[in-house]
């Protein structure tokens, strides 16, 4: 009980800390916005022609938004390495609050700011024309995944953050982003991929998340899908999360 | 009736690595209710003890116990029990200080009634209830230790660790902080385990004192009791021509009727003497015969400073900077 509190209150701090620097989300929709916009503009037209994607807009929606999530998990990282440099995670490792709450507290706060942008990427797509097959259903879904991957991928700014100390190395974990993206079907189904990339993208689990939203909103409700899309998520969260632990207890031992 | 011990070490060791031996052995055994002084250098080891009695850093051997709870087995619940205002007031700037306070108690699994109460009085006694609402990024240096010392005092821990609470403060700030030391102490029975550089601080607050150098602990006992323990005076003859002549004056001074110790140091001889105030004529018309030229020649009582020096060789503030000059 003592840990979801804490866990609760420490979100709940990240989350004001977030209110209070809105340039930071500001860039966090900018990016991904500006990348969606740029593509859907640049390949829509011909998309349907030259690798059968009739509604290109639905189809890049889901990369706008784990680029989002990516872009939060890198002030995840720098939101740490701040408090350690300022003492203050050290005030926080004084409390009797457990371990696991100072690691889920501001991963929790990235999450929903994750799901936050989610709803304004949504909202952008859906007044553009992207259509949800799934229905609020498939909204109500693809918040709950990218809440978790949310969580999941701000534990690797956190454990860099954690063992390094270093505001750069901190938002690496976005950088780490770009090759799962490029390495999984974010801009052309895998199927017409050269093998050696067909065959990276099928073991990235980036892959599958992407897949899993596509479905949602192309073509409808889907069990396997979405099982896919959660089980890489929970695949990477639990490497992730033990990562962030092991920083934690070098950290303080 | 005997006094219960709020903190007790015994053969504490840090080692970073074998060459950097933060803390060398020290045993320390603290009673209930007492402001307790760690007075030593900057590098000397005082920040680590501390960090090992607050269970942030693991003791490479060695054990020590707090409120009668191991700090090793029983972090959880020792942690429950003290305060602590570490070196670096360690705040978040975002937070306004009436929000840091708030979320230091609810960690404490405090409830929110209490703990806005608990803030609006503690805002009160540090004097920020004004500022209470402000961003902490606006504070000034001392209104952020005195906001650390209220998060510590959040869920009314009877130990308390407080590590170096008023270096580079204003004076004001700094009798502030004192002052309210000594009302938790006395009306609230709160200990302090207290590290400070200062001199002054150490002997106006601490009921006992460790003097610690080079990880050791090289004097322990109350402030008069180790300023007693000179029992001389003690002379300082400033000359400034040559080592030479300083090292002739201290071998001088040494058969002098009276005198106890003799060091030699930077730009001076200092002369640990009986009666020091009838032994300056003495001294003067000595150094006179032999040709050395006095530059200045000054009476003290003996400080916390002079407990140092004779125990290390060294001034407080010298051991810093070579301290200093040895991590750089």
């Amino acid at each position: 009980m003592n840990a979801l509190l804490s866990t609760f209150h420490l979100m709940n701090r990240g989350l004001r800390e977030a209110m209070r620097q809105p340039g930071v989300e500001l860039t966090n929709i900018f990016i991904p916005m500006f990348f969606f916009a740029v593509t859907v503009g640049a390949i829509g037209s011909v998309a349907g022609m030259a690798f059968g994607v009739d509604n290109f807009l639905a189809f890049q929606m889901p990369v706008a938004i784990l680029q989002a999530v990516a872009g939060t998990s890198g002030s995840a990282g720098l939101g740490t390495v701040t408090d350690i440099e300022r003492g203050y995670f050290d005030k926080l490792l004084l409390t009797p609050a457990p371990r696991i709450s100072l690691l889920l507290g501001r991963l929790s706060a990235d999450a929903v700011r994750a799901m936050g942008l989610t709803v304004l990427i949504l909202l952008a797509g859906l007044a553009a024309g992207s259509g949800m097959e799934a229905g609020i259903i498939g909204i109500a879904a693809i918040l709950v995944l990218t809440g978790l991957f949310g969580l999941a991928y701000s534990a690797i700014g956190m454990a860099i953050a954690l063992r390094t100390g270093s505001p750069q190395a901190a938002q690496l974990s976005f950088l780490i982003f770009f090759p799962l993206l490029f390495l999984s079907p974010a801009f052309a189904p895998k199927e017409i991929f050269a093998g050696w990339l067909e065959f990276l993208a099928t073991i990235n689990p980036v892959t599958y998340i992407l897949q899993g939203m596509r479905h949602l909103i192309l073509e409808g409700w889907s069990w396997g899908s979405f099982a896919g899309a959660l089980g890489s998520i929970l695949g990477l969260g639990a490497f992730t999360m033990t990562m962030s632990f092991a920083a934690l207890r070098w950290r303080t031992s | 009736m005997s006094t219960a011990t709020a903190i007790l070490a015994e053969g504490l060791v840090k080692h970073f690595t074998p060459e950097i031996r933060a803390v060398d052995g020290i045993d320390l055994s603290i009673e209930e209710g007492c402001i307790f002084g760690f007075l030593g250098p900057n590098g000397s080891g005082k920040t680590t003890t501390v960090r090992m009695l607050t269970t942030l850093l693991r003791p490479t051997a060695g054990r020590a116990e707090v409120g009668g709870l191991d700090v090793e087995r029983q972090a959880g619940e020792v942690r429950r029990r003290i305060g602590v205002a570490l070196q670096e007031a360690g705040l978040d700037d975002l937070q306004t200080g009436r929000e840091l306070l708030h979320l230091q108690g609810r960690l404490y699994a405090l409830d929110l009634g209490h703990v806005k109460r608990r803030a609006s009085h503690l805002l009160d006694v540090v004097d920020l209830a004004q500022d209470a609402d402000r961003a902490i990024k606006t504070y000034s240096g001392g209104m952020k230790r005195r906001l650390d010392l209220a998060a510590a005092l959040m869920h009314e821990p009877k130990i308390v660790f407080l590590d170096e609470p008023t270096t580079g403060l204003d004076p004001i700030s700094r009798e502030a902080i004192w002052s309210e030391v000594r009302r938790l102490n006395a009306d609230e029975k709160v200990t302090f385990f207290l590290t400070t550089q200062y001199l002054e601080e150490a002997d106006r607050l601490a009921d006992e004192l460790a003097i610690m150098n080079h990880g050791h602990i090289v004097a322990e006992g109350t402030p008069q009791r180790l300023k007693a323990e000179i029992g001389t005076d003690v002379v300082t003859v400033r000359i400034e021509r040559s080592e030479a002549e300083r090292v002739r004056a201290a071998e001088l001074l040494r058969g002098l009727d009276g005198s106890e110790d003799v060091r030699t140091l930077e730009d001076s001889v200092v002369v640990y003497i009986r009666e020091g105030r009838r032994a300056i004529a003495r001294i003067v018309l000595l150094l006179d015969e032999s040709a050395i030229q006095v530059d200045e020649v000054s009476l003290t009582h003996p400080t916390l400073d002079d407990v140092f020096l004779r125990k290390t060789g060294q001034h407080i503030v010298d051991a810093a900077t070579a301290a200093e000059a040895d991590s750089s």
